[in-house]
């Protein structure tokens, strides 16, 4: 156990001993932390809730391949001890030690991609970020990779450009030469569990399983985070003092994806953006959903533990899960329990989870080829923003072209992720056409009673949950 | 004309890549900074009864808690109107106005200390909406009008006559860096302000009244600002205000950098209006008569709504020619924070309301909409004269729209809307052209001028102050590239300092598109001044040296003043070109000769004036142009909009650098496009703001441009008499996005094949959208229902 944390900053591991920087908290973010220093004033604080990425950093991780991965993460929601062991890359670490600009910086110079130059070292870093995952992206990578990063002045095209024009170097640069260095700095931090302890407050990041549910047992009250994308808000902008924290970033057990013929189990700590590639075949409509779930900046942080136990009345991909059968699995000292995930939610923000218990997976029972999902996000702005309604659903026909199964799952029309049940009654054994579709869109309004809130009106929601009935028909149509 | 030699980066690209520019929260002080705080009301309305800050104040590392009765000077920061006290003193007016202050070591001091504040409110009836002021009767001024010809009978006599209301919202500035000043206290009563502001004299003004010190005691500097849009013409004051009371009740340097959700909360926005119209036309279209009536709400103090209404009912025109036409423009006061300048100024909101109405009449006449405007733009020889009595010269609609109709195919396109929308019952797309015509000059006359001062030293660098300040819209890099090419020396001899008051007095805001315009002319003016010197020196010089010795080959004449140049890095005689100098070899002979190396620049626009109470005269200088086709696609079911195709065509006179006005002409698009789509403001009914924060409140994001994306400059069109033939940018090219909510009115449209005019508001959210729709479809049904019993 250690109460210090480790990183590369600068080139050089840098240490913070909470216990002897009374004005460092485990829950300051890395952004506050930066901007402490006089040093690093170049990343910059827009919103403090990750909605803007003008404090984007990039953090580099060694995988299991040895090899250091570059993610990057809007700084303002990532508290100090996940930092542990990783290397955390600044706006300034960029230029090279003679003072040449990066190719992502050189090239924002050139095609006028800054102008009032606020958003830039975000930008940069999303752009940084993009140069070392991606050699010649398409414009639909290029468009991902800025989707967290708000500009006011520009209107993108330059950066975009500037993006096409510089991730063309097969992602060498000067860090792939310092790599040797860099990776043996990183292995010199020892990987132990933290318990980080200070007069107001207890961090803890266990590095198993194990540990982390003897933890949760011993402090059933502790906040549990992983990416903290929904908590660290409390911190930013509640101003909350967050007492007890279990951290769950470390458990390796938990970021596990294993697939067999039947189903596909995801760790609950699994990063949103390593399980897009691997749900992208076999459960499309969950890749659709987290493709418009926050930015790569969230996405490279947030995880479906932490999204189901926040259990949102709009859920994001609760929806998608309670469509695709999905099981949620917890554990606790006194054992392991499973619920489907419509199950699992109870209420408005509450789960079935007790507070010493952790969820460790979720299980996607594979379907059998004979089932259409389609997820959809109704939201004002297409990408990064809470959705105002959002529909999963999952259609079986018999041979007669019957609806033989079918759910109807909404977020945004209730206090919690429902389905239609009503809908659905009425669509089961009729055909699947035009007709009963529209005779059965009326019924939305037995099943919801949505209420008007800034996301949107009641009537409105209304309205668009039946056209999302609509929708699924005219895109399943012509497959029936 | 896109001069390539002209297409610099913006002189601190490099430094904003790298993070290295300085914005005013990452200035170091070495001193014990203190974190200042601003406690604002929690009610719209409501009368201070009591308070109690004794509790507050003992908290350890509080060094200060202030309420108006620690102000020393003036209780006051507004900047027209007195009508907005710094803390208040009996009544608050909205949610987010300031009525205590706090300095501590720590921002969690300071929230301690802010708990510990009791104060006691009485609530009152707070008015929240537009119609409810108007009920109330609660006006912030006299109304404003400008007619010409004769509305009522042209009304009466007019073939078609159509009625109707348009509302367009509030919009948040959303600049990236929020409001923020430091301050450090100087020897005696001198005060030193770094602070995000557009308008540095004013701050300069405001917080001398404040302090009740003199502005000469006074700095202010603004090296850059991270973005700004209108959001810190005036508004930037009030944090500058705060920290400066902070920093003279404390003798330390105090910080206020707001919090996002704060800044969102306390801060004005664009004004929302709710608009009435009466228009008359013939069969053709032509419009005959027009009668508006805009409302807008001012917010609690009246900050520069006045001006903003003026330059609403200067545009409710656009580029169109109205021979009668009657506008009222009406403010009106609510318990919201101050409304307030924001790009365009009042431009797009008279401008959205005569493009949806000849949308509307395209619609009933069932002809495109591109035809209607056509026909009715201002003519080049007659039909030339705005309902203001401005004759709109060099007008550049017809070249615009022939250049831009044609390269952007737009018979084609609309051909193939059209197939599309028979052919797709929930994907309709739509298409819109609207043009932009925007005055340029602040209708406040006399703010039309600038103030420069330019240095050369010894070293043959230069450094030019002026009185514009740079948020990111490229001024100093025009002005550098100003100065360079009228001292014909190379970039990298010019540096343009931080703007300080100081140094150049009594300066106008770097606002209405016109810092280039006012300053640019101001440093030439400066630069004129200093090249005369250094002209009327070498005359002497080389008439001196060469004009005795009669072996010169060219005769030994004497060197003129006038033929004088400057070049290349090189003063020459034209006459002479054997006499020569390099630009750094000749300013050291300068200083030995005692010629002083440095100049103050002025200008002021000519031949403008304009008289408020008659709505007459000649307001603008000039007018800018430009024209966008977009092309939208429209998902029927969820509202959802993609831009699939933008071309846009703008005028900018000669460009000073094409990179940066293509760039403002993409962004002040974009901007636009925000507010004609995704960014909805809302509050509750209490006057709680509920899109404070970017979770709810939806700027455009790099998934929101064209998917094509087409943005040209008009070419070989000099301006004549501005500052190296060039145009204003910044504002005109935000209501070019009104062809994109126009695009999304069509497609709507198109749901019921053009037959009904759709509800329809700014901006076009998808709510706003399918909820259109869906009164559409009801029409069609019943129409569809009559048309079977007729049967």
């Amino acid at each position: 156990m250690q109460s210090s944390i480790s990183f590369i900053l600068d080139g050089k591991i840098t240490s913070i001993d909470f216990g002897k920087a009374p004005e460092i908290k485990p829950t300051t973010t890395i952004l506050n932390y930066l901007r402490s220093l006089p040093t690093h004033k170049g990343t910059k604080e827009g919103c403090a809730e990750g909605d803007c990425g003008a404090c984007t950093v990039v953090v580099g991780e060694l995988g299991l391949d040895n090899r250091i991965n570059y993610k990057s993460v809007d700084s303002c929601l990532v508290f100090l001890p996940m930092l542990h062991g990783k290397h955390l890359i600044t706006v300034e670490n960029l230029k090279t030690p003679s003072h040449e600009l990066h190719p992502v910086q050189q090239t924002m110079v050139e095609t006028s991609g800054s102008q009032c130059g606020y958003c830039t070292p975000g930008f940069i870093m999303s752009l940084f970020s993009l140069y070392k995952n991606k050699n010649k992206p398409s414009r639909e990578e290029i468009d991902d990779a800025l989707t967290g990063n708000l500009c006011r002045c520009t209107g993108y095209r330059p950066i975009i450009e500037a993006a096409a024009k510089s991730c063309v170097h097969d992602r060498l640069d000067d860090f792939s030469n310092l790599e040797p260095i860099t990776r043996n700095l990183l292995q010199s931090i020892p990987k132990e569990s933290l318990r980080i302890h200070t007069p107001q407050q207890l961090y803890l990041r266990p590095a198993s399983l194990g540990e982390a549910i003897t933890l949760k047992h011993q402090h059933p009250d502790a906040i549990l985070v992983c990416g903290a994308t929904d908590v660290a808000l409390r911190v930013t902008k509640q101003h909350e003092l967050l007492k007890e924290i279990i951290d769950l970033s470390d458990v390796s057990e938990l970021k596990q994806i294993t697939e067999s013929d039947a189903e596909l189990r995801i760790g609950a700590g699994a990063f949103l953006s390593d399980i897009m590639p691997v749900v992208l075949k076999p459960f499309p409509a969950l890749h659709d959903m987290l493709a418009v779930f926050g930015s790569q900046q969230i996405r490279n942080l947030a995880t479906l533990g932490g999204n189901l136990d926040t259990a949102s009345p709009i859920g994001d991909t609760l929806p998608v899960l309670i469509a695709y059968n999905a099981r949620v699995i917890l554990e606790g000292v006194n054992g392991r329990r499973e619920f489907p995930v419509e199950d699992f939610i109870t209420g408005y923000r509450t789960t079935r989870r007790k507070a010493d218990e952790i969820i460790t997976t979720i299980v996607l029972p594979k379907l059998d080829g004979r089932s259409w999902v389609k997820a959809y996000k109704v939201s004002k702005r297409k990408d990064l923003d809470i959705a105002t309604l959002s529909g999963c659903f999952r259609l079986e026909l018999d041979n007669h072209s019957a609806v033989k199964m079918i759910t109807l799952a909404y977020g945004g029309m209730a206090e919690r992720v429902k389905r239609a049940t009503k809908t659905e009654q009425f669509l089961l054994g009729n055909p699947w056409n035009r007709e009963a579709i529209e005779n059965a869109m009326p019924l939305i309004d037995s099943d919801f009673t949505p209420i008007s809130d800034v996301r949107g009106g009641a009537e409105f929601r209304r309205v668009a949950a039946k056209n999302l009935l609509l929708k699924f028909w005219s895109e399943t149509n012509g497959q029936s | 004309m896109g001069n390539p030699k002209n297409n610099i980066p913006h002189e601190s690209a490099a430094l904003h890549v790298s993070g290295e520019a300085v914005y005013v929260d990452d200035i170091l002080v070495n001193e014990q900074l203190l974190v200042g705080r601003v406690v604002y009301s929690p009610h719209a309305h409501a009368r201070i009864k009591s308070f109690d800050l004794s509790e507050a104040k003992k908290v350890p590392g509080v060094y200060a808690v202030l309420s108006y009765k620690d102000i020393p000077g003036h209780n006051q920061m507004g900047p027209v109107v007195k009508d907005e006290p710094c803390l208040v003193e009996n009544e608050v007016n909205c949610v987010g106005q300031v009525v205590f202050l706090i300095a501590a070591e720590t921002e969690e001091q300071c929230l301690e200390a802010e708990r510990k504040i009791k104060a006691g409110y009485e609530a009152l009836d707070p008015i929240l909406t537009i119609e409810k002021a108007i009920e109330k009767n609660s006006l912030m001024g006299p109304p404003l009008k400008i007619e010409r010809g004769d509305v009522n009978t042209s009304l009466k006599k007019a073939p078609h006559l159509i009625k109707g209301e348009l509302r367009t919202g509030a919009q948040e500035h959303w600049y990236l860096e929020s409001q923020v000043s430091l301050c450090i206290p100087g020897e005696g009563r001198e005060m030193y302000v770094y602070s995000s502001t557009q308008h540095p004299s004013e701050t300069q003004a405001l917080i001398a009244e404040l302090l009740g010190i003199g502005k000469h005691e006074v700095v202010v500097e603004v090296r850059r600002m991270g973005g700004a849009f209108g959001g810190k013409e005036t508004q930037a004051n009030h944090t500058a205000c705060w920290t400066a009371l902070l920093c003279w009740a404390t003798k330390h340097p105090v910080k206020i950098r707001l919090f996002r959700d704060d800044d969102q909360i306390m801060t004005g926005k664009r004004h929302r209006f709710l608009s009435r119209y009466e228009v008359g036309f013939d069969d053709e279209g032509h419009l005959h008569v027009a009668n508006f009536e805009l409302n807008s709400d001012g917010g609690c103090a009246t900050d520069l709504s006045f001006a903003i209404m003026q330059r609403a009912m200067l545009h409710v025109d656009n580029a169109y020619y109205v021979p009668n036409l009657r506008v009222v423009g009406r403010v009106w006061k609510t318990n919201l924070p101050s409304n307030t300048a924001f790009r365009g100024f009042g431009g797009p909101q008279g401008m959205a309301l005569i493009e949806n109405v000849i949308d509307r009449i395209a619609r009933l006449l069932r002809k495109d909409a591109a035809e209607i405007r056509f026909k009715n733009f201002y003519g080049l020889e007659s039909n030339n004269v705005t309902h203001y009595g401005e004759t709109v010269e060099n007008n550049r609609l017809f070249m615009i729209y022939d250049q831009l109709m044609k390269s952007s195919e737009y018979e084609k396109r609309r051909n193939a809307v059209n197939e599309f929308n028979a052919q797709n019952e929930f994907f309709k797309k739509g298409l819109a052209i609207t043009p932009v015509k925007f005055g340029i000059s602040f209708t406040t006359s006399y703010l039309n001028q600038a103030g420069a001062l330019v240095l050369v030293y010894k070293d043959g660098t230069v450094l030019v102050n002026h009185g514009g300040t740079e948020m990111g819209q490229g001024l100093h890099t025009k002005i550098q590239q100003i100065a360079a090419a009228e001292f014909g020396v190379s970039l990298h001899r010019v540096k343009v300092n931080a703007t300080n008051t100081a140094v150049v007095p009594n300066t106008s805001a770097t606002a209405a598109s016109a810092g280039a315009d006012l300053n640019g002319m101001a440093v030439k003016n400066a630069i004129d001044i200093l090249k005369g010197r250094i002209a009327e020196a070498f005359a002497h010089i080389w008439t001196e040296k060469y004009s005795n010795t009669p072996r010169q080959k060219d005769g030994g004449q004497a060197s003129l003043q006038h033929s004088i140049m400057f070049e290349s890095d090189e003063i020459y005689d034209r006459d002479h070109p054997d006499r020569c100098i390099g630009f750094a070899e000749a300013i050291p002979l300068l200083h030995l000769r005692q010629v002083p190396l440095s100049a103050a620049g002025f200008y002021r626009t000519p031949n403008i004036g304009w008289d408020k109470e008659k709505g007459f005269g000649k307001p603008f200088y000039y007018y800018a142009f430009g024209m966008a086709i977009t092309e939208v696609l429209l998902d029927v079911l969820t509202g959802q909009h993609t831009i699939l195709r933008t071309d846009i065509l703008h005028d900018v006179g000669d460009s000073l650098n094409p990179n940066i006005d293509i760039g403002q002409v993409e962004g002040g698009y974009i901007q636009g496009v925000g507010w004609c789509t995704t960014e909805e403001i809302k509050w509750d009914d209490k006057g709680n703001l509920l899109t404070h924060s970017p979770d709810t409140y939806k700027i455009p994001s790099v998934q929101d441009i064209p998917k094509d994306f087409r943005v040209k400059l008009l070419e070989g069109v000099p301006n004549p008499n501005t500052i190296r033939q060039s145009k204003a940018v910044a504002e005109p090219p935000l209501m070019l996005s009104l062809s994109c909510w126009l695009a999304i009115k069509d497609a709507i449209s198109a749901v019921a094949n053009r037959e009904f005019e759709p509800e329809f508001s700014l901006p076009a959210t998808n709510e706003v959208i399918v909820l259109s729709i869906e009164k559409l479809k009801r029409k069609i049904a019943e129409k569809a229902k009559l048309e079977f019993i007729e049967q």
